[in-house]
């Protein structure tokens, strides 16, 4: 069970800010996403913008193989625009 | 004169209160620099002929915090004899001509802190998970920096 984060345009899509969700423990940043996207399918017109951060490390969405541990953050990244 | 009482410090916050140029640029000046460099980055009131009415920030707190350290080691390890550091960055909403961030830089000597500063903002453009909302008038986008290397720049 991991605590998905969803921030900026894909909080507004997901229609929450944080949850839990039970995944795999060893799952590809690319099916990860494709789990949120069944809860939530309106997040699936952003995916060619986002990253997750997966313990505060940015991951691409693709074939990098996350090793998730329970009550792991992960946070879905729309593009950023601080400063 | 002992320059060990003045350990380099960072000072970095995340607020949602007005932030002040004076307070920021106090925590960095050091009896033994000779230079504090300032940054600050403002609310401009119009995008592409829309009058912006304000903008919203919000952040990945806990992540925006760590990612700042890691620019913060990054201006050392580049400029080791820059002292303090500070980066102070608003959240909420934030009105026209007020600051959204604040970057400030002690060193020695002016063009480490003029230089250091400048990386500072580059790469919090970059790297750091805070997110801009600009309010119009009917409407409203979520921005996206030119700096952010996963944003579809193709609109």
């Amino acid at each position: 069970q991991v605590s998905v984060l969803y921030f900026a345009r894909s909080a507004e899509l997901a229609g929450l800010r944080c949850e839990t969700l039970s995944v795999p423990r060893q799952i590809t940043s690319l099916q990860l996403w494709e789990e949120i996207v069944k809860v939530h399918p309106r997040l699936a017109v952003i995916q060619d913008q986002v990253v997750f951060a997966v313990r505060q490390e940015y991951v691409l969405l693709g074939d990098q193989l996350l090793v998730l541990q329970p009550g792991d953050e992960v946070a879905i990244i729309p593009p950023i625009s601080g400063g | 004169m002992d320059e060990s009482e003045d350990t380099p410090k960072d000072f970095i916050m995340l607020k949602s209160e007005k932030l002040s140029v004076d307070e920021v640029s106090e925590l960095v000046v050091s009896p033994y620099c000779g230079a504090v460099s300032l940054f600050i980055g403002t609310t401009r009131n119009n995008f592409e002929g829309k009058k912006v009415i304000h903008l919203e920030y919000e952040a990945y707190t806990s992540m925006a915090e760590t990612e700042i350290t890691k620019i913060c080691r990054d201006v050392r390890q580049k400029w080791p004899s820059v002292k303090h550091i500070a980066v102070h960055h608003r959240l909420g909403v934030v009105p026209i001509t007020e600051a959204s961030v604040i970057i400030a830089v002690s060193s020695p000597h002016r063009a480490e802190s003029l230089e250091a500063v400048m990386y500072c903002i580059n790469t919090l453009k970059a790297s750091v998970p805070i997110w801009k909302k600009e309010i119009y008038e009917d409407e409203y986008s979520w921005k996206e920096n030119k700096e952010c290397f996963w944003a579809n720049s193709e609109k």
